[in-house]
């Protein structure tokens, strides 16, 4: 396939829109990078330098016989991970690389990958059952598992609340944390049956950045130190705002007690 | 024993939360949550033999490698789509947990003691991750 100089810069303007869906989506780099590279060799490209970090996608496309093409990107994204998306762009990859689909096709399935979610209900679900499959996994009764359960509801609430606010993610944990601790806490005063440390910590899976800290081991040791090390101080810092809300909404509970 | 299957279900149950909350494709949530069961079950059997709760950790995370990339290869996906519903019931949500409420009771000693743990937890996570990412590395080079 050869492309023309326009249909190239529309080529790289679709790639940096897959990696981004792909970063935002809480793909690791080394496989945004990789998927890119593919895709670019796909069309035609003699040479693909790939450089991603958690916030820059940097590409630059050498077409036999032409000028080097260069984009950066700034990733703002402070997205949630969502599997669904990762998966369906792994699919788009694997079509284009066996062979590769006409340009405005690509463009129109890389907008309806950004236009689908993961579905709302499948995350309150989600959370629901998580929350309290782990309340009840570090030893806690049926009712705690059932008030973890309800909390791990409004946890998925507020993120959906907050989300859309451009809050960063340590003021956002520490809200969060916070206000379920506040929460967890006054239920278990008015219900003597609950044990507030084992609904908390069914709730605490829900947003401890486990995801965040595997990745950024994950990027290290696939060679990709800088994005692994940021990763990892940023879910270090997630974690101390997590522990933070807690800590004031157990010391406010303790007071009052 | 009664411990012992309630700790395997909710493993299981829980696992199966994160997937549907991460948006994993409904085919793929059977496999996804029984990783998490059975790198728990891991856990367990190593941590009854050795008595070593590093240990077991450490091989129930090589262990949940291992299974999401075997899966990822045979069904086309991104192991990451595996690994992490199989890895999280070995994350030390308690410890992290009683390490706060001890700190902020002031009882020191027991927070540094919850708080080492949690770090030991998280390495040997990181630890086993890292034997099998190395593993699959000498693999596909040769």
């Amino acid at each position: 396939m050869t492309l023309s100089k326009e249909e190239q810069s529309v080529l790289l303007d679709s790639l940096l829109e897959m990696g981004e869906l792909l970063l935002d989506a809480g793909a690791e780099i080394s496989r945004v990078e990789d998927t890119l590279s593919r895709m670019g060799t796909a069309y035609g490209a003699q040479r693909m330098d790939v450089f991603v970090i958690t916030s820059i996608i940097s590409m630059t496309m050498e077409f036999p016989g032409q000028e080097a093409l260069t984009e950066t990107r700034r990733i703002r994204a402070n997205g949630q991970t969502d599997f669904y998306r990762v998966e369906k762009l792994n699919e788009l990859s694997r079509t284009c690389c066996a062979g590769p689909l006409p340009l405005a096709e690509l463009r129109q399935r890389l907008d309806r990958i950004a236009a689908g979610h993961k579905p709302f209900a499948a995350v309150l679900g989600g959370s629901i059952l998580a929350g309290g499959s782990f309340a009840l996994f570090f030893g806690g009764t049926l009712w705690d598992g059932l008030a973890a359960a309800v909390f791990g509801a409004a946890i998925c609430f507020l993120q959906d609340r907050l989300g859309h606010t451009r809050l960063n993610a340590a003021a956002y944990n520490l809200l969060i944390s916070l206000l379920i601790g506040l929460g967890v806490g006054l239920a278990a005063a008015l219900l003597p049956a609950l044990h507030m440390d084992k609904i908390l910590i069914g709730d605490i899976m829900l947003l401890i950045p486990g995801l965040a800290m595997t990745n950024a081991i994950r990027n290290m040791l696939l060679g990709d130190t800088i994005s692994g090390v940021v990763r990892l101080a940023e879910s270090l810092i997630w974690a101390a705002a997590l522990a933070g809300g807690f800590m004031v909404a157990l010391t406010i509970v303790n007071v009052l007690h | 024993m009664h411990d012992i299957i309630i700790q395997l279900v909710t493993a299981f149950t829980g696992s199966l939360g994160f997937s549907l909350l991460f948006g994993l494709r409904r085919r793929y949530l059977p496999p996804a949550s029984l990783g998490g069961m059975l790198a728990w079950g891991i856990y367990l059997a190593v941590d009854a033999w050795l008595q070593s709760g590093f240990l077991a950790c450490l091989l129930g995370a090589a262990f949940a490698v291992l299974y999401a990339e075997l899966l990822a290869r045979r069904l086309k996906t991104p192991a990451i789509l595996f690994v992490v519903p199989a890895i999280l019931p070995l994350v030390p949500g308690s410890f992290l947990y009683y390490a706060m409420s001890s700190a902020v009771r002031g009882e020191l000693e027991l927070a540094r003691s919850y708080g080492r743990q949690t770090a030991l937890y998280a390495l040997a996570i990181a630890a086993g991750i890292s034997f099998m990412i190395a593993a699959r590395e000498l693999r596909t080079r040769r």
